[in-house]
């Protein structure tokens, strides 16, 4: 019969109409999320072999992590482990690849952040969970940091710190001289000092997370730096190697 | 003056009006859209009169289709701007034409009307007067209202075989 | 309750007869207080319709509708309102002023001036006509001028088309919808609105004239540019047909005059085919006012079921399906009221 459609139409529209509506007021009432959603990345710190599989299995280069060999062991250490959430497209590879469960989403999906730099999940590990590591004598730092609680998760400020030194190792990477000008006070005592931190990644690291947690101690540390090189360069004849 | 007068010079005015700019305007779309009002100036004049069908038929045909119509064509032909489309005529001698033709109509109509014996009121105004328009169209004159009819229809069909071209086979 | 508002009218007139005023003047007045009484319901009408279409397009759409602004969001449309008033009216520099700016304004008033023949209770006809069906359906056909203005005017190819989509819809449906009415006309033997609510007093003519009533309603969704007939306007092929370079408030009132003539042609049909203000129970103008609804949530369920129709099944659904299907049932109707009158009724 001709128009049996049209009614159908109209019945399924009247039905419709006194069903439950599934729109959901999104901020007030949260959607129901299946089990398996993928939310936010998270890292379990305490699970990770430090194997690497997460990063090579990432198609995106999403993850990256920095680590060192354990002195007692054939195993690494974990220093620090990166997840640049901006990269991610939730393919779930990572997670997959992991063997043993370090990596997980969970049903956080509310990622947006006002800074770029603040889509960044940096896990930095606590020194004392890093079991012993031997650093050089004339590093004061060990002394700043070993009391840190251990917490999986660095709570705010500990963040806020965590972000601005990584903003400051990224800025001494870049361009060191100009960095540390304002530490010495010499243009030659500068570029003395940036050759140093260039040359050993673990130095500038400390530099920077001095430069930003005390300021008055990284000049006099960065200033015992420059004295011991150039004392160093007067012994060796002007070589420019850095002190082992 | 009563209320019936002032209606009644309201109505003239907007009639006369709308005719005038009909004829004094430049734009020949504002042209067609003041002849509407003078349609509808004139549907009011009928209503005054107590001829309400005639009124609405008025507003029906003459407002609301025949008016559409005109509109329409003058839009789908013009190819100008519409500021140009009542040029005024220049020469004075056409002028003149014109002129002598007004006159002339208006003689001829107001002779027809001043020698007509208009029918005061035969009977006490029916108040339906569609019944009595019924019964005339439908009964006493009801051969000419279905030729007319067909002159309409046969009309129709041919306009839409000179649009459509006829299937000769 | 039943004689509340012919209260007041009665009231008003007494005391401007009172205050020394003829009995021509005191009519004449009162005549303007009915206006503007209609102008105000129909403006506020309006509110609650707009409001009303769009929680039912939501409900439809199992969606929420409007919810922000006070209970149920009832308030959504008066917010709404007030930003089309505080909007900038721009008026596009190529467009022709005079026709552009007056359009909206004879569009309203054209509706408005439906209202006039309708029984909106016992008693409650501002002037009952002796042609009132016929006021309605010609005074409703000026609005095709209006949007063909409104097209002209806005000097803008998708504002012309929608005008010219809008006028060839008009004057196609404008024919079956006045012969639909011609069976109920005949059969109620009369034009005047009441005489038609008096003769549904036994049987409503909904029940009598069926294909008359769906006829109507269809050619009526046309008129009044509503899906899924909104070719016209529609918003996807031709952002808004006539309306499209209108803002603020005169495009409100475009809109407001949409929804006015949607009340009309409700009360309209509900008069003509739903035995008007008859009922049981409730003072009549409670029922004229109910059935109007409901005919108006029907338009609303129409337009958000189906899908819009294309411009030539339009036009060929009107002349070659309805008119022919209209003048069968003037046909069988005559036949079966001589056939009645024959036997002796």
């Amino acid at each position: 019969m001709k128009g049996k459609g049209l009614l159908e139409g109209l019945w399924i529209t009247l039905r419709h109409l006194f069903e439950r509506e599934i729109t959901i007021q999104y901020p007030e009432q949260m959607p129901y999320l299946q089990e398996r959603f993928r939310g936010c990345l998270q890292f379990d710190y305490k699970k990770c072999i430090v194997c690497g599989l997460c990063t090579k299995a990432c198609p995106n280069n999403v993850l990256s992590y920095e680590s060192q060999p354990d002195p007692n062991s054939k195993k690494k250490l974990l220093l620090s482990y990166t997840i640049d959430l901006q990269y991610c497209m939730f393919c779930n590879l990572c997670v997959e690849a992991c063997p043993t469960g370090t990596l997980y989403f969970n049903h956080d999906f509310e990622l947006s952040e006002y800074q770029r730099d603040d889509i960044k999940i940096v896990y930095e590990i606590p020194r004392s969970a890093q079991a012993v590591i031997s650093e050089p004598a004339d590093s004061p730092i060990e002394m700043v940091d070993s009391s840190a609680e251990p917490a999986p998760q660095p709570d705010e400020d500990e963040a806020k710190k965590q972000k601005q030194i990584n903003a400051m190792i990224t800025a001494l990477k870049k361009n060191p001289v100009k960095a540390v000008s304002k530490l010495v006070e010499s243009e030659a005592q500068a570029q003395i000092l940036a050759d140093i931190l260039q040359a050993d990644e673990k130095k500038l690291v400390r530099m920077a997370t001095m430069m930003i947690e005390d300021r008055e101690k990284a000049g006099k540390v960065a200033l015992a730096f420059v004295n011991k090189e150039l004392k160093d360069r007067q012994q060796e004849g002007g070589a420019g190697n850095e002190p082992e | 003056m009563n209320l019936n007068d002032a209606v009644f010079m309201l109505l003239a005015l907007i009639t006369l009006g709308s005719a005038l700019g009909v004829v004094a305007s430049k734009n020949i779309v504002h042209s067609a859209l003041l002849l509407v009002l003078t349609f509808l100036g004139v549907a009011g004049l009928y209503f005054q009169m107590n001829a309400g069908f005639i009124g609405l038929v008025q507003i029906l045909i003459y407002g609301g289709a025949i008016s559409v119509l005109i509109i329409f064509a003058i839009m789908l032909v013009m190819d100008v701007e519409p500021e140009k489309t009542n040029l005024p005529s220049p020469s004075l001698g056409r002028r003149l034409w014109g002129v002598y033709l007004v006159v002339l109509l208006i003689i001829a109509l107001g002779a027809s009307i001043w020698y007509t014996k208009w029918p005061l009121a035969i009977s006490a105004v029916n108040s339906d007067e569609m019944t009595a328009l019924a019964d005339l169209m439908l009964g006493k004159y009801v051969v000419a209202f279905e030729v007319a009819a067909i002159l309409l229809l046969v009309a129709v069909v041919g306009a839409i075989i000179l649009a459509k071209g006829a299937d000769d086979k | 309750m039943e004689n509340w508002f012919v209260n007041i009218a009665h009231a008003l007139t007494n005391w401007l007869t009172g205050l020394g005023l003829s009995a021509g003047w005191a009519d004449f007045i009162l005549l303007v207080v009915q206006w503007v009484f209609i102008i105000i319901i129909v403006t506020l009408n309006v509110i609650v319709l707009i409001w009303l279409e769009r929680k039912i397009s939501g409900f439809i759409q199992q969606r929420l509708g409007p919810n922000r602004l006070g209970p149920f969001g009832m308030f959504q449309t008066i917010a709404d309102a007030i930003k089309l008033l505080t909007k900038e009216d721009i008026i596009p520099s190529a467009t022709d002023k005079l026709i552009f700016r007056t359009a909206p304004m004879f569009f309203i008033i054209i509706s408005v001036m439906l209202y006039v023949v309708l029984p909106m209770g016992e008693n409650m006809v501002i002037v009952d006509l002796n042609v009132g069906v016929f006021y309605f359906i010609s005074v409703g056909s000026l609005t095709t001028i209006c949007l063909l203005m409104a097209g002209w005017g806005s000097n803008n190819k998708w504002s012309l088309l929608g005008a010219m989509r809008s006028v060839a819809q008009m004057i196609s449906y404008e024919i079956p919808l006045a012969f639909s009415l011609l069976g109920v006309i005949m059969i109620a033997g009369s034009m005047r609105l009441s005489d038609i609510v008096a003769a549904q007093s036994n049987v409503w003519f909904i029940v009598l004239q069926p294909v008359a009533f769906i006829v109507y309603f269809i050619a009526a969704t046309a008129e009044l540019n509503r899906g899924p007939f909104d070719m016209p306007e529609a918003e996807q092929e031709l952002t808004a047909g006539a309306y499209t370079e209108y803002t603020g408030m005169r495009w409100a009132l475009f809109f407001l005059a949409e929804y006015t003539n949607l009340v009309a042609v409700s009360a309209l049909m509900s008069t003509l085919f739903l035995g008007g203000w008859q009922g049981p129970f409730l003072p009549s103008w409670l029922w004229i006012i109910i059935k109007t609804y409901l005919v108006m949530i029907v338009f609303m369920w129409l337009k958000w079921t189906f899908p819009r129709i294309r411009m030539d099944h339009l036009m060929s659904f009107s002349w070659k399906v309805l008119i022919p299907v209209t003048l069968a049932n003037i046909l069988l109707t005559g036949i079966v009221l001589q056939l009645f009158k024959g036997m002796g009724w």
